[in-house]
């Protein structure tokens, strides 16, 4: 495989003030820009610090990051962030105001008002309130990436070192994951059951999800979405779906060779791949096995 | 006693209309009106998804005279989820539509989408078939999720949102095809052109799925976000539609039609008639009427095909059987 020319490819891609867009616009994308520093900081981790620093100018003054630059609001993306700056071993403190703001952040169902709205009136869709994550945005009910990247971060961040608020919303969190699990395994947005029908799991959620769960004890349920994402992943056809695949069951010891030999395959030497964060997270599911894994949880 | 106690509930609500009134009058909802003094809506009979689609599109465009010349074309198809079964608008109406454009002289045509629940836009391009359609180089396909994105101010207060952040692709656009797929709705009732312009609003700053609009309102984000982006041309898939608990899990209904519009409410209007639906019993349209277009059958011109009856009325959730016509139940 042709590291070196995906990897040049993805530094040609990067915008003249740092970071990355999505594709070609010259708006820099957190998601895009944290993607491609896992797979910086792979390869040359002694310029972490020059790595990281469009990610420090982009710190919102709460401590949380925006989606994209040019925007003023919180988002998710603050909990990749933080999995960088911890790939990076950051020093700065920007972790530490990161995480302050995760654990302030709540989805809106949080709120006693909305839990209970959803407990007595709005039962359309299947899920447990009091089991809360993180939003997308702030004002938002909670969805299963955000809650799983934010575990993974406070996971990683507060691992030699865990306050009582962080072990709470790591419980909480989890049990949100588990109370959004699809019927028959895996996950989708966040909603499995709606006026009493399942809707269908989602290869890249479900990945992330378990990345989250890599640590907790193999219940059925974990058990089942694993099973889930291996069958699926036997036939998935798209770039950014089976390089998550490969990132998850990488991390619960599955073979992922074959895996990684069908996504060579269909990533070629990347110039056809136009989403730039498609393309950085393709290059970390490559070198999987050959550098840190950009979201383990040390046990 | 009775006669005061009337007599000041009467006044109440007199009052309450009054302030109602005057309060629409001081503090208009829209600052735009696209409606026009009549609108044009064909509907053409096409029982199956075949090749023949694009010669019989192409008929139906040219009932409307545009003059797409040196014009940047969007189409903005229903793409939501790789799933079976009629959930997103079909890749063979897509590329039709898409080579119809070329043909007319559009300098440019773009398929845009930014799909609601599957952030992997890649799978559902591939499962939607929409792929061999986008061989041609002159097509190309746009993830709306992930595009560049500008603060615009939204040109109607239905949803208390003010603003919101959309992609470069549709703001740069000269001409807006709205092509959904004629679905029943668990949240909204129906999901047609109005509805399918949820599409064009950004994951990557509002997330899968776009829960933002959810929690301001549905039928108040459809009228902002169409009063923004105004749409120039609905085609409606209505060859194979979904009626019951929509938009990914109900079933499959054969209507046998495809609807062309230059107005969204006219369109949307017509598909829920089709539908066996009273559109004025749909929220985002009842209102859309007011601003958006015209939802009365008298200001719509049929250039095919007219609505011809019994119909028999889709079947939808508990929650919204009142959409039903009363000529139909």
């Amino acid at each position: 495989m042709d590291y070196i020319g995906l990897f040049k490819e993805l530094h040609r891609r990067e915008l003249p003030s740092g970071g990355w867009s999505f594709s070609g616009s010259p708006q820099m994308s957190l998601e895009t820009t944290c993607l491609a520093m896992f797979s910086l900081l792979a390869e040359q981790l002694s310029s972490a610090a020059h790595i990281i620093r469009p990610l420090l100018h982009a710190q919102l003054s709460d401590g949380s990051w925006p989606s994209f630059i040019g925007d003023g609001e919180p988002s998710w993306t603050t909990a990749l962030a933080i999995c960088v700056l911890n790939s990076a071993g950051d020093s700065s403190g920007a972790r530490e105001r990161g995480l302050s703001w995760l654990l302030k952040t709540n989805g809106r169902e949080a709120n006693w008002f909305w839990r209970w709205k959803f407990k007595l009136a709005d039962r359309a869709v299947r899920f447990d309130p009091d089991r809360y994550g993180w939003p997308w945005l702030p004002g938002s009910a909670s969805w299963v990436i955000p809650t799983a990247f934010s575990v993974v971060a406070i996971k990683q961040f507060t691992a030699c070192s865990r306050s009582e608020l962080s072990e709470r919303r790591i419980r909480r969190g989890v049990d949100m994951l588990l109370d959004r699990v699809c019927v028959g395994g895996g996950w989708n947005s966040g909603n499995s059951v709606v006026y009493g029908l399942p809707l269908q799991a989602h290869v890249d959620v479900t990945a992330i999800a378990l990345l989250a769960l890599q640590d907790e004890e193999r219940t059925p349920v974990v058990k089942a979405s694993l099973g889930w994402l291996k069958q699926r992943s036997s036939d998935i056809e798209s770039v950014e779906s089976l390089s998550w695949c490969i990132l998850s069951l990488f991390v619960y010891q599955e073979p992922v060779e074959h895996l990684k030999a069908r996504l060579a395959t269909l990533i070629g030497g990347g110039r056809d791949i136009r989403n730039n964060a498609t393309l950085a997270t393709a290059i970390l599911a490559l070198k999987c096995g050959e550098m840190i894994h950009p979201f383990e949880v040390l046990r | 006693m009775n006669l005061d106690r009337r007599r000041f509930v009467g006044s109440a609500a007199g009052m309450a209309a009054i302030a109602g009134v005057a309060a629409d009058w001081l503090w208009p909802k829209h600052s735009v009106s696209y409606r026009r003094p009549r609108s044009l809506v064909a509907i053409l009979n096409a029982p199956e998804y075949s090749e023949k689609n694009e010669a019989l599109l192409m008929e139906g465009l040219q009932l409307f005279r545009f003059n797409l010349a040196g014009k940047a074309v969007l189409l903005k198809p229903n793409l939501v989820e790789d799933l079976p079964g009629p959930v997103n608008t079909n890749a063979n109406i897509i590329g039709a539509a898409a080579r119809c454009f070329l043909r007319l002289g559009a300098a440019r045509v773009v398929i845009g989408e930014g799909p609601g629940h599957q952030r992997d836009s890649e799978l559902v391009v591939q499962a939607a078939g929409l792929k061999p359609h986008l061989a041609d180089r002159q097509i190309e396909f746009v993830d709306l999720n992930r595009d560049e994105l500008a603060r615009v101010k939204l040109k109607a207060n239905y949803s208390g949102l003010g603003e919101l952040w959309l992609p470069r692709t549709v703001l740069d656009s000269d001409f807006v095809v709205s092509m959904p797929k004629v679905k029943t709705h668990h949240w909204a009732g129906v999901t047609l052109s109005l509805k399918n312009m949820f599409g064009i609003v950004p994951g990557m700053k509002y997330g899968w799925p776009k829960n933002m609009l959810h929690w301001h309102g549905i039928h108040e984000s459809i009228l902002d976000i169409c009063a923004t982006v105004p749409i120039h041309l609905v085609i409606a898939d209505g060859i194979t539609a979904m009626e019951g608990n929509g938009p990914l899990q109900g079933t499959t209904r054969e209507l046998g039609r495809i609807v062309l519009a230059n107005d969204p409410v006219a369109a949307d209007a017509t598909c829920a008639r089709l539908m066996g639906f009273d559109p004025l019993r749909v929220q985002h349209l009842s209102e859309g009427g007011r601003f958006l277009g015209n939802l009365r059958a008298e200001r719509i011109t049929m250039l095919a095909e007219r609505i011809e009856g019994p119909i028999r009325p889709f079947a939808v959730v508990p929650e919204f059987r009142y959409l039903l016509a009363r000529t139909v139940l």
